[in-house]
């Protein structure tokens, strides 16, 4: 019994670890979980399909609820921005716009020619 | 769909070179959908896939359990697997981590329920034989991995390059492996051998 003996193969181990995990020898054995495999792949083949026909039922309420959730939020948002538009369209008309900058500059402008002829004429 | 019913053709075992393939053209056909060929694979690769997940279990039981979940996992990935690749290397593959996974769930289970417990090996009354009782006992100290190794190599005649590609684990680290293995055995032993 050495140290080495036991790092390189070890044929008394070796016998019982294959004594130990000996698979079965028996043919019929082996037929009946060939069987049992089968059995199993195709019940959960079948339970794989029911639970993705269960999944979809599952998902179909809140999905309803879901797109019904959208339709309204999208009603609402479109009534919203029409009614935006018709009060935009009145306040057009009952405010007018300011004038704009290049009104204003203008005028500030002629007002300041006026001036320049009147003091012109003054001083003459 | 599978049948449940046992298959009654007789499959004849291909040679080395007619069976890689044979064995691509059952590949082929059980993509297709065909149950026959399924069960042709089932019937080549299960003696193999059992020995790999008994390696990785420690019961026969745990063994069979991991082979029809391993089986199922295949039937269910079976689309993506390329033909043109060996076929048993895939299969061992996913036959190792449903091993590996029965394995996590065994002691999860024992550490929500058992907390006091020590977990034991499978005992088998029909077993004798005072080496055998103190292996199995020394087996359960070993790391899955360390186990699984030296039962592949030592049992099962794989070689360092087929359990690291089984395992996914490196070639190096498997020849380590059973290294430890074997170091942690002959310690564990030791009293007994040296009595004898």
């Amino acid at each position: 019994m050495t140290h080495d003996r036991w790092s390189s193969s070890d044929p008394e181990l070796t016998n019982a670890l294959r004594e130990l995990y000996a698979a079965p020898a028996d043919e019929q054995y082996w037929d009946s979980l060939e069987a049992r495999i089968i059995a199993f792949v195709a019940a959960g083949q079948s339970d794989e399909t029911e639970s993705w026909w269960a999944a979809m039922a599952d998902m179909a309420r809140p999905g309803l609820a879901a797109a019904a959730m959208l339709i309204f939020a999208a009603g609402a948002a479109l009534v919203h921005s029409r009614q935006l538009e018709v009060s935009n369209a009145y306040a057009a008309v009952i405010n007018p716009a300011p004038p704009s900058v290049e009104a204003a500059t203008t005028r500030s402008v002629a007002t300041g020619d006026g001036d320049f002829a009147i003091h012109y004429i003054i001083s003459r | 769909m599978l049948a449940t019913a046992a298959p009654t053709t007789t499959y004849r075992m291909p040679s080395p070179s007619e069976g890689a393939l044979a064995e691509r053209a059952i590949v082929i056909a059980a993509q297709q959908g065909s149950d026959d060929a399924f069960a042709q694979l089932v019937r080549i690769h299960q003696r193999r896939a059992y020995a790999i997940v008994r390696a990785i279990v420690l019961s026969h039981e745990d063994a069979e359990d991991a082979v029809q979940e391993g089986f199922l996992h295949a039937h269910r990935a079976l689309d993506r697997f390329r033909p043109d690749q060996p076929f048993g290397a895939w299969l061992y593959r996913i036959m190792a981590n449903a091993a590996l996974d029965l394995v996590r769930r065994r002691k999860v289970r024992q550490a929500e329920e058992l907390p006091e417990t020590i977990p034991m090996p499978f005992r088998d009354p029909a077993e004798s034989g005072e080496l055998k009782e103190r292996l199995q006992e020394a087996l359960t100290h070993l790391t899955n991995r360390q186990r699984s190794v030296i039962v592949m190599h030592d049992v099962e005649g794989f070689t360092h390059g087929e359990i690291g590609r089984t395992l996914g684990i490196p070639e190096g680290t498997a020849r380590s492996d059973l290294h430890h293995a074997r170091a942690a055995l002959r310690r564990l032993l030791q009293n007994l051998r040296s009595r004898s």
